[in-house]
C-alpha cells in the first residue's frame, strides 16, 4: 500500500488540514480565493489518484455548469436583468453568484475525495479512538462488514444461478425484485449467524472486562510538529486578513468583489501556501529522493 | 500441577430432552501438554471445549466441576480468563473484529486495558514471531484464509496465555495453509510451553506430535492415551474413527503389519522397508489408464482465457479439458489457480474472454436463458450456505421441485431424510454440504460440479459422501469436482487432471497420476513409493502388501 508523503503525517495533522481547507473554502467566496482552492484542490487530487483521477475532475465541468445556470432560476436577486421567463427574471448577478456557488460546491466535492483517500477509517479511529473507544469500535466493524456483506451477496447471487435461480436481462421485474428479496433476506441471517460468532470471539478476548484503551501505530514526529505549526501560523495570517475586510466578496443584489491589492496580498499568498501544503510536501520528497539517490 | 481438571462433569443443551451432550466426563491436563482431541462430528468435542472458558459455556443442565489452575474456574474473574486462556475457532472470518491486522493483533490487549508502551511490544513482538510484518498495514480483507486464521491465533498469543484451545481451527483452510498453521501451533507449544488443547479432521499433522490423544463419542470419552496406543486401541474395537487415523496407522493395522505401528510417513518408510527386506513379487496395482480420445465428451472446455479485471493478470490462460461422461473427474491444484474459476466459466458466472466451452456438444451461448441449468449443468458452491435461502431443510428443497416424491428420493439417496424438519445453519458442515448437493440435484443434472466438496468435512462424512457421488456416477450423472483434497481424489475419481499456472498441465488415472509424483501425492503413495510402484490409497498399500506377504502368513 502505497501512501503519499502528506498522508504519512499524523492523522491528527491531516484533519487539521482538511478542517482548515474546507471550511475556508466554503466560507470565502472571493472568486480568487476560489480558483486558488481549485486549483491546490485539483492538483493534490491528481497527485493522489493518479491518472484515474482525471476523468473524475472532468466530471465536474457539467456539474459546474450546472449549479451556475440553475442558481438565477432559484435565485432572482440583482439588479442586471438578462431576460425574462414565466415572469420571472434572470439576473446576471445571480448568474455570477451561481459561479461562485458552484466553484464552492466542486471544491468541497474534491476536497472530501481527497479527505476519504487520506484520512482511512483506521486513522479516523485513531484520532476519536481514545475519546469513544466503544464508539470507534463500532464504526471499526461497520467499516469491516459493508465490503463482506457485498463480497457475500455476490457469492449468494453466483451460486443460485449455477441451479438456475438466478436472473438476467430477459427476467420479469417481478423475478429480479423477488430474486433480489431472497439475497437480501439470506445475507440478514448470514450476518446474524456470523455476528454470533464475532461476540464469541470478542468476549473471549475479553471484551468489556476493563476499560477500553486504544491502539494506535502513528507517533507525533518532528514533521508533524513543524506542519503543524506551519498550518496554524499560516492560519492565523489568513485570518487576519480576512478579518480586515481583504476577502470580502458580496454578490447580491450587487457585485462587491474586493480587490486583490499590495496590501492584502499576504493574506492571498498565505491561503495558497496552506493549500499547497500536500502537494509542496510530496514535491519535496521526490526532490529529496532524487537528490539521495543521486549520491549514491 | 495442571492447568485444567475436569470432575464428572456432565451436560445436556436445553433443547435436547435427555440426551446428554457430555456424559460423566473426567479429564486432567497437565501444563505444557499437546492434546488431540477427537471423534466424529457432534460427539461433544466443541461442546467440552467451550466449558473451559466461562464467557463461551453454552447454556444448558450441568454437573460436575472443573478447575483451572487449582481454583474453581467460575471463581476464575473473566480478566484473569481471557487472557490465560486463549481460544481459536473454526471461521477464520468471523473471528476477526477489526478492519486492520494490526488493529486486529491490538484488540485484546486494548480490552484488557493495556497502555500504549505494553501493547507496542507486544504487538510488535507477536507480528514477527509469527512472521506477519509484510501485511501488518494491510487491510483484513485482502488476507488468505490461512492468513487470517494465523492472524487470529496471533492475536490472542499477543495476551500470553496459558493455555491454547483450538477448535478445528483449519477447516476452512487448504491442506498447505492448514500444515502451516498447525505447525505454528506446534511451535508455540515446544518453544513457549503453551498447553495446546486441539480437535481436528486432519489428523496426519498433528497426531504424531500429541503427548496424548482423547477420543470422545456421544458425550463420553471412549480412550484417553498416547497416538500409538490410541490407534491400536481403535483398530481392536473396530470404531469408526479409525479411518481418521494418519495412513500409516491405518495400513499398519489393516495389513496385519508387525513391529512398531509407524505414526508418521517417515515411520512407514523404515516399517515397509523392514517387511520388505527382498524386493516384493507384486508392486504394481493393476488399473485401466484413460483414453485419450473420448468420443462425445459431456464437457469440453477448449483454450479458456479469462481475467477478473481488464489490467490484473490472466486468471485461466489457455484451460482445455474435455471430460467423458458417467465418470467422476478431479482437478487438483494450488490455491488461486483458477480451478474454482474454470468451474465458474462454465456455469457463465465468469466470461471468458476467448475460449470455447461446449455442453453435452453443444456451445454454451446457444443455450437460451437458463435452459443451460435445467436438466443440464448444476454447481455445488464451496460454501453451502450460499444455496440456503429458507428456514428447513425440507422448505429448501422443495423450492427447486414440487414433487414430493422425487424430493424424499433425492433425500434418500443423499441421507438427510432425517433432517428435513432443522434449520439448515443448525446442521453440522458435513450435513450442510449433502442438503446443499440434494438441492442441487433436485435440478436434475446431467453434468454436476463440485467446488471443493470436502471442505471442513470429517473422515466419516467423506466416505458417505463418496458413496452418495458413486451411486450417482452409476445413474449415469457426470461429476467434475475440483478439490484441494488428494486422498479423496486418489480414492475416488477416475480421472485426475492437474491446474497450474491458469492450464489445465495433466489428466491420467490417479494410480498413474499420483503414482508419478512425488511431492504432489497421496501420504500412502510417499509412504510406499520405494517399495510398490502406484499404491496411492491406503487400501492399495494394504492390497499390494497382503498379495505379497499372503504365502508366509
Amino acid at each position: 500500500m502505497k501512501q503519499d508523503a502528506f498522508s504519512k503525517l499524523h492523522p491528527a495533522v491531516n484533519l487539521l488540514f482538511f478542517i482548515g481547507a474546507i471550511a475556508f473554502g466554503v466560507l470565502l467566496q472571493h472568486p480568487v480565493y476560489l480558483l486558488a482552492g481549485i486549483f491546490a484542490s485539483g492538483l493534490y487530487y491528481l497527485l493522489l489518484n493518479g491518472r484515474n483521477g482525471i476523468k473524475n475532475i472532468l466530471l465536474m465541468i457539467p456539474l459546474f455548469i450546472f449549479v451556475t445556470l440553475f442558481n438565477p432560476i432559484v435565485n432572482t436577486r440583482g439588479v442586471t436583468v438578462l431576460f425574462t421567463y414565466l415572469d420571472r427574471p434572470y439576473t446576471l448577478e445571480a448568474l455570477v453568484y451561481g459561479v461562485a456557488v458552484a466553484a464552492t460546491f466542486v471544491l468541497m466535492i474534491i476536497w472530501f475525495g481527497c479527505y476519504g483517500k487520506v484520512l482511512t477509517g483506521d486513522k479516523f479511529t485513531c484520532l476519536f479512538g481514545n475519546l469513544a473507544p466503544s464508539l470507534s469500535l463500532l464504526l471499526v466493524m461497520v467499516f469491516r462488514m459493508i465490503p463482506n456483506l457485498l463480497q457475500k451477496a455476490k457469492q449468494i447471487i453466483g451460486a443460485r444461478s449455477s441451479i438456475g435461480k438466478g436472473t438476467d436481462e430477459k427476467s420479469s421485474f417481478k423475478d429480479k425484485l423477488n430474486s433480489g428479496m431472497t439475497v437480501i433476506g439470506v445475507l440478514t441471517s448470514w450476518a446474524l449467524e456470523g455476528s454470533i460468532t464475532t461476540s464469541d470471539s470478542m468476549r473471549s478476548r475479553g471484551y468489556g472486562t476493563s476499560k477500553r484503551t486504544s491502539f494506535t501505530v502513528y507517533r507525533m514526529t518532528k514533521t508533524d510538529w513543524i506542519s503543524a505549526f506551519v498550518m496554524f501560523a499560516l492560519l492565523g495570517i489568513v485570518i487576519f486578513f480576512a478579518a480586515n475586510g481583504g476577502m470580502n466578496a458580496e454578490f447580491l443584489p450587487e457585485r462587491n468583489i474586493a480587490p486583490i491589492n499590495s496590501k492584502n496580498i499576504t493574506g492571498f499568498i498565505a491561503y495558497l501556501g496552506y493549500l499547497m501544503i500536500p502537494t509542496i510536501l510530496n514535491v519535496k520528497e521526490v526532490i529529496r529522493w532524487k537528490i539521495s539517490k543521486s549520491k549514491i | 500441577m495442571e492447568n485444567f481438571k475436569i470432575e464428572n462433569l456432565s451436560f445436556s443443551y436445553p433443547t435436547s430432552k435427555d440426551k446428554k451432550s457430555l456424559d460423566n466426563v473426567s479429564l486432567k491436563i497437565e501444563k505444557g501438554e499437546y492434546i488431540v482431541l477427537c471423534g466424529k462430528s457432534g460427539s461433544g468435542k466443541t461442546t467440552l471445549l467451550r466449558h473451559l472458558k466461562t464467557v463461551l459455556t453454552p447454556h444448558g443442565k450441568r454437573t460436575g466441576e472443573i478447575y483451572f489452575n487449582g481454583a474453581s474456574l467460575k471463581d476464575v474473574d473473566s480478566r484473569t480468563q481471557s487472557a490465560k486462556i486463549g481460544y481459536v475457532m473454526q471461521n477464520p472470518d468471523d473471528q476477526i473484529v477489526t478492519d486492520k491486522v494490526w488493529h486486529e493483533l491490538a484488540f485484546g490487549l486494548e480490552s484488557l486495558g493495556c497502555d500504549q508502551k505494553t501493547m507496542r511490544s507486544r504487538v510488535a513482538e507477536m507480528a514477527c514471531y509469527f512472521g506477519i510484518q509484510d501485511w501488518f498495514h494491510r487491510d483484513v480483507a485482502v488476507l488468505s484464509g490461512g492468513q487470517k486464521q494465523l492472524l487470529n491465533l496471533a492475536s490472542i498469543m499477543a495476551m500470553q496465555p496459558e493455555v491454547l484451545i483450538l477448535d478445528e481451527p483449519t477447516s476452512q483452510l487448504d491442506p498447505i495453509a492448514a500444515s502451516d498453521f498447525l505447525n505454528t501451533v506446534r511451535k508455540i507449544n515446544t518453544e513457549l510451553g503453551t498447553t495446546v488443547i486441539i480437535t481436528e479432521h486432519r489428523l496426519e499433522d498433528i497426531f504424531p506430535y500429541a503427548d496424548r490423544a482423547i477420543v470422545m463419542d456421544s458425550g463420553k470419552i471412549i480412550a484417553d492415551d498416547t497416538p500409538r496406543n490410541i490407534g491400536k486401541l481403535l483398530f481392536e474395537q473396530n470404531n469408526p474413527m479409525f479411518t481418521a487415523m494418519p495412513t500409516p496407522v491405518r495400513v499398519f493395522y489393516n495389513a496385519n503389519g508387525n513391529g512398531n505401528c509407524p505414526l508418521t510417513v517417515r515411520e512407514g518408510r523404515a516399517w515397509l522397508n523392514k517387511e520388505f527386506e527382498t524386493e516384493p513379487e507384486i508392486k504394481e496395482i493393476p488399473y485401466q489408464n484413460i483414453d485419450d480420445d473420448i468420443e462425445k465428451p459431456a464437457l469440453s472446455l477448449k483454450e479458456l482465457w479469462f481475467r477478473y479485471e481488464k489490467d490484473t493478470p490472466d486468471i485461466l490462460r489457455g484451460v482445455s479439458l474435455e471430460v467423458p461422461s458417467g465418470t467422476i473427474s478431479a482437478i487438483v491444484g494450488g490455491n488461486g489457480a483458477g480451478k474454482s474459476t474454470t468451474l465458474k466459466a462454465i456455469c457463465g458466472i465468469c466470461k471468458p474472454y476467448r475460449g470455447k466451452i461446449k455442453v453435452l456438444g453443444k456451445p454454451v451461448n446457444k443455450f437460451k436463458s437458463g435452459e443451460l441449468f435445467r436438466n443440464c449443468v448444476s454447481m455445488l458452491p464451496q460454501d453451502p450456505k450460499s444455496l440456503f435461502v429458507k428456514s428447513k431443510v425440507f422448505d429448501e428443497l422443495s423450492e427447486m421441485t414440487k414433487d414430493k416424491n422425487r424430493i424424499n428420493e433425492i433425500a434418500e439417496i443423499c441421507q438427510i431424510t432425517d433432517l428435513m424438519n432443522n434449520h439448515p445453519y443448525d446442521l453440522s458442515g458435513g450435513e450442510q454440504q449433502r442438503v446443499a448437493l440434494a438441492k442441487v440435484l433436485l435440478t436434475e443434472p446431467k453434468i454436476l460440479l463440485l467446488d471443493e466438496p470436502t471442505k471442513g468435512m470429517d473422515s466419516f462424512f467423506k466416505e458417505t459422501f463418496a458413496t452418495v457421488l458413486n451411486k450417482l456416477k452409476r445413474q449415469g450423472i457426470t461429476i467434475l469436482m475440483v478439490s484441494h483434497d488428494v486422498e479423496f481424489c486418489a480414492k475416488y475419481a477416475d480421472r485426475v487432471s492437474m491446474f497450474f499456472d491458469g492450464q489445465v498441465l495433466t489428466t491420467d488415472a490417479p494410480q498413474e497420476f499420483f503414482g508419478s509424483n512425488s511431492f504432489y501425492t497421496t501420504a500412502a503413495n510417499r509412504m510406499s513409493k520405494h517399495i510398490f510402484k502406484n499404491a496411492v490409497t491406503a487400501e492399495n498399500v494394504v492390497e499390494l502388501y497382503r498379495k505379497n506377504k499372503g504365502g508366509a502368513q
